[in-house]
């Protein structure tokens, strides 16, 4: 806990941070919130002048996979910095204290902080018998969620379990799994859903906050427009087979080598916003599509509900698009299954794949 | 005798509490609280088999390929199939990083930083462990994030994104890896081998796994840099293999499933050193300090019912056994099964304990590390990394495998095309399971006991090392 007057820059360099990754961290900030080179320097000032805000970050029915992604983010200063640059004041999983010191904690920020801080929340309160199902510090979670919330200057929802209630609160939801906009209704939540979010879409949320002191624009449904406003179909590197009706039927198959579309395979992409196929995974390795599994839509809500995710051929129009895929299929090749693979063999893509398949072979 | 409880925990996965009953500074009688349960094998119920790939990593954001790598077993024995060697080969080198990085995290990030602690002031190495290992300040944590990060861009590659990834399938992984993309494999293979040589052992992996006796050890790490030695330093002045004794049975289903056999195979250590086989019908479950409903103890047989007034019961963990006893798992038992000449003679002269379960995880570490550039080799690019298979017969099943933490098991019986029933048994309910209709504690309950709390009470350190050594994984536990 530092004094009020303590900005985010004087904990960078208590850190022992230097002033150009300070900036260097300042610039990929900028970049990944889609904002120009100016705001660079706008969001550095703002960290070298601002007092910090504190940040609560709370666990509740969940399995820390948000935790996990965020401490993987490829940002530099955040592998050095970030836990403690964004001056995490409390984290069930990382920090130093334990028990009761770790509650007083808790106590002394929200009365020091008081409507100043970000609270943070992983997981989702379970509601059955009287919360039981998430006991923390001898008190039902949804206590220390509803106490903490009183006086926070906002809410964070990580993931689709504080977002939506995720697939613990999938049928018949046995806990009651709630999702917190649900309990917390007086108060600002912004939702940053996916299971878990991308590592750096959660750094990215998390700075803008603090640089601008404000929520960034969000949606109908609560989501940050900088990262949820685009379906992964739209930006997906297979979107150009998709349209030439060229489809993945069997894992691993001839089309899978080639990087055919997933649809086939119940790829969720169409109508899921997130921003898995630009930002990707990983340290921008990679995202479910480019591993041959078709998204499953982690991002939306009711995701886990939705039938099997292993469906095939799931009517695009139940989707709301425009042509179910063998349709499309169809134009591009006057037949569905076998047919549409034999048409490929004829285009471009085909000799380009297998000119690839020569260069892979086994060495 | 007065009871104590120590809860939350942080730096353990999830949430635990500790009940302590202490008579004149020593700890008589534990129990251990399980406080998070989700209902998964209810969820479960009813499903298409295959959308377990999907729902049962969300178990734990921490192991999610153990928990794919189980799913996606269990449904192989269903489906009667093979996988293909490919995927055999691209699933062990996705769980070899995930088991790895499992075991960096508990050491720098879990582990670690409770002797960064005031308690431990006086000691001649304080100021040391402090600047290298205290909670999200230390200098450890800043080399080992990104090793780390950087190792799991091999979960990039081969599974799109982790956690909770969803390439694993029965016949093996979804995509096919290219040449480019082994070459950026091995280069990460080699980033982990550079990054354990250099930080944490100070000296080759090849060098420290030829280190075959307890003894030999002691003289290895005399005036070596590294955080191993650093740890085997402070580990010696205070007696860390003293602490927290495990119930002497050790257990490992077997892990890294790969042509010919598993890379570390399947058994029981027993109390008297000897590796004998593993029993599998002989694992039941009970439920009588759970609150669970009475169900049948046969995993393939069992339901999981919640009945929260239940009286007795302490903990939404249920109590595995194996052949009624209670046992340990993780890194320890699974080198002491596969024979690791150090780990071996560790636990033969000194048994599990917070020391030696400390060691067996860097000692696995670097042999997974080798392993992992093995298999990176034998993929054959021009072959299947997935066999097809559709057909799923009625009847009851298994799928058994080791997480970092250690065994884990998922029971699947299956009708009519729908899950039947699910059972998971993850490491930590064996580690952390309450008391049976016995009243036998479970290895944690056990290994508290006779632990010197002094004046210190709740806040005594000592608990720490013992709870953590286990690398507690709570949301598995009861899932």
């Amino acid at each position: 806990m530092g004094a009020a007057t303590e900005t985010f820059y004087s904990v960078i360099r208590r850190q022992g941070i230097t002033r150009r990754s300070f900036h260097k961290f300042c610039s990929l900030t900028a970049t990944s919130l889609g904002l120009g080179p100016l705001a660079a320097s706008r969001i550095a000032n703002a960290l070298e002048t601002k007092p910090r805000i504190p940040v609560i970050w709370m666990h509740g029915l969940e399995c820390t996979c948000c935790s996990e992604s965020f401490i993987r983010s490829a940002h530099p200063l955040v592998k050095d910095a970030v836990l403690s640059m964004i001056s995490l004041d409390y984290d069930d999983t990382i920090m130093a204290a334990a028990g009761h010191q770790a509650e007083a904690i808790l106590e002394e920020t929200r009365a020091k902080y008081k409507g100043q801080y970000i609270l943070a929340v992983e997981g989702n309160p379970p509601l059955n018998e009287g919360g039981m199902f998430c006991i923390d510090g001898g008190k039902p979670f949804v206590e220390k969620l509803k106490l903490m919330a009183e006086d926070a200057m906002a809410i964070i929802a990580w993931g689709a379990c504080a977002s939506w209630g995720c697939v613990q609160a999938a049928k018949p939801n046995p806990t009651q799994a709630t999702p917190i906009d649900k309990v917390i209704t007086n108060k600002p939540i912004i939702k940053v859903p996916g299971c878990p979010p991308i590592a750096e879409v959660m750094t990215g949320v998390i700075t803008y906050i603090l640089t601008f002191g404000k929520l960034p624009e969000l949606d109908r449904q609560g989501r940050p427009k900088m990262f949820y406003s685009q379906r992964i179909h739209d930006k997906c590197y297979r979107r150009s087979h998709f349209d030439a009706g060229q489809f993945v039927e069997e894992w691993d198959d001839e089309s899978a080598r080639k990087g055919y579309c997933l649809y086939k395979m119940g790829c969720k992409g169409p109508t899921t916003y997130n921003a898995c196929s630009t930002v990707r995974w990983n340290g921008g390795v990679s995202f479910p599509i480019q591993s041959g599994h078709g998204c499953i839509g982690c991002s939306e809500d009711g995701f886990w509900d939705k039938g099997s995710f292993y469906d095939r051929l799931t009517t695009i129009k139940q989707f709301g698009i425009e042509k179910n895929a063998d349709q499309i299929g169809m134009v591009a090749a006057g037949a569905v299954g076998a047919a549409v693979v034999a048409h490929a063999a004829v285009t471009a893509v085909k000799r380009l794949a297998t000119k690839r398949e020569d260069a892979t072979q086994d060495t | 005798m007065t009871r104590i409880t120590i809860g939350p925990f942080n730096r353990v996965e999830g949430d635990l509490e500790v009940r302590l009953d202490v008579e004149s500074g020593h700890v008589v009688r534990a129990e251990v609280t399980a406080p998070l349960y989700r209902g998964f094998e209810q969820i479960l119920e009813g499903r298409p088999p295959l959308d377990a790939l999907v729902l049962a990593p969300r178990i734990c954001g921490i192991c999610s390929v153990s928990q794919s790598v189980a799913a996606a077993s269990a449904l192989r024995d269903a489906m009667g199939c093979e996988a293909a060697p490919n995927g055999l080969l691209a699933t062990n080198i996705a769980h070899a990083a995930e088991n790895a990085a499992d075991h960096l995290t508990h050491f720098y990030l879990f582990f670690m930083p409770d002797f960064a602690r005031e308690a431990y002031a006086s000691r001649a190495w304080h100021n040391a462990t402090a600047e290298r290992f205290t909670a999200t300040r230390g200098s450890a944590a800043r080399e080992a994030l990104p090793a780390r990060a950087r190792l799991l861009e091999t979960m990039g590659i081969i599974a799109g994104k982790w956690p909770h990834s969803i390439a694993f399938q029965p016949g093996g992984t979804t995509r096919a890896i290219e040449l480019g993309e082994r070459i950026r494999l091995m280069s990460i293979a080699t980033a982990f081998r550079v990054f354990l040589e250099r930080v944490v052992f100070a000296d080759t992996l090849e060098n420290v796994l030829s280190i075959a006796t307890a003894s030999e050890l002691d003289g290895w790490h005399a005036g070596r840099a590294g955080d191993f030695a650093h740890f085997l330093g402070l580990a010696d002045d205070l007696s860390l293999a003293r602490l927290g004794k495990g119930p002497g049975l050790l257990m490992s289903y077997g892990a890294y499933h790969g042509l010919e056999g598993e890379l570390f195979p399947r058994g029981i250590f027993g109390r008297r050193a000897l590796i004998e086989p593993l029993p599998v019908n002989q694992i039941t479950e009970d439920v009588s300090h759970a609150w669970m409903r009475e169900s049948a103890v046969d995993p393939a047989h069992s339901t999981t019912v919640p009945d929260p007034d239940k009286p007795q019961a302490y903990s939404w963990s249920k109590a595995p056994r194996l052949s009624g006893q209670p046992i340990e798992v993780g890194a320890l038992a699974r080198q002491a099964v596969a024979g690791q000449p150090l780990v071996t003679d560790l636990v033969s002269t000194s048994g599990s304990n917070v020391r030696n379960r400390v060691i067996a995880r860097l000692i696995e570490t670097a042999r997974i590390a080798l392993a992992m550039e093995e298999w990176i080799k034998e993929l054959r690019l021009s072959q299947p990394f997935c066999l097809e298979a559709r057909e799923m017969p009625d009847g009851a099943y298994v799928g058994l495998v080791e997480a970092a933490r250690g065994s884990l098991g998922h029971w699947l019986a299956v009708r009519a095309g729908k899950i039947e029933r699910y059972q998971i048994i993850a490491p930590t309910t064996w580690n952390f399971s309450p008391r049976d209709s016995f009243d036998v504690a479970g290895p944690l309950e056990q290994a508290l006991v006779g632990t010197d709390v002094g004046d210190a009470g709740s806040r005594a350190v000592a608990i720490q090392h013992i709870v953590r050594s286990f690398d507690p994984c709570m949301v598995c536990t009861a899932h």
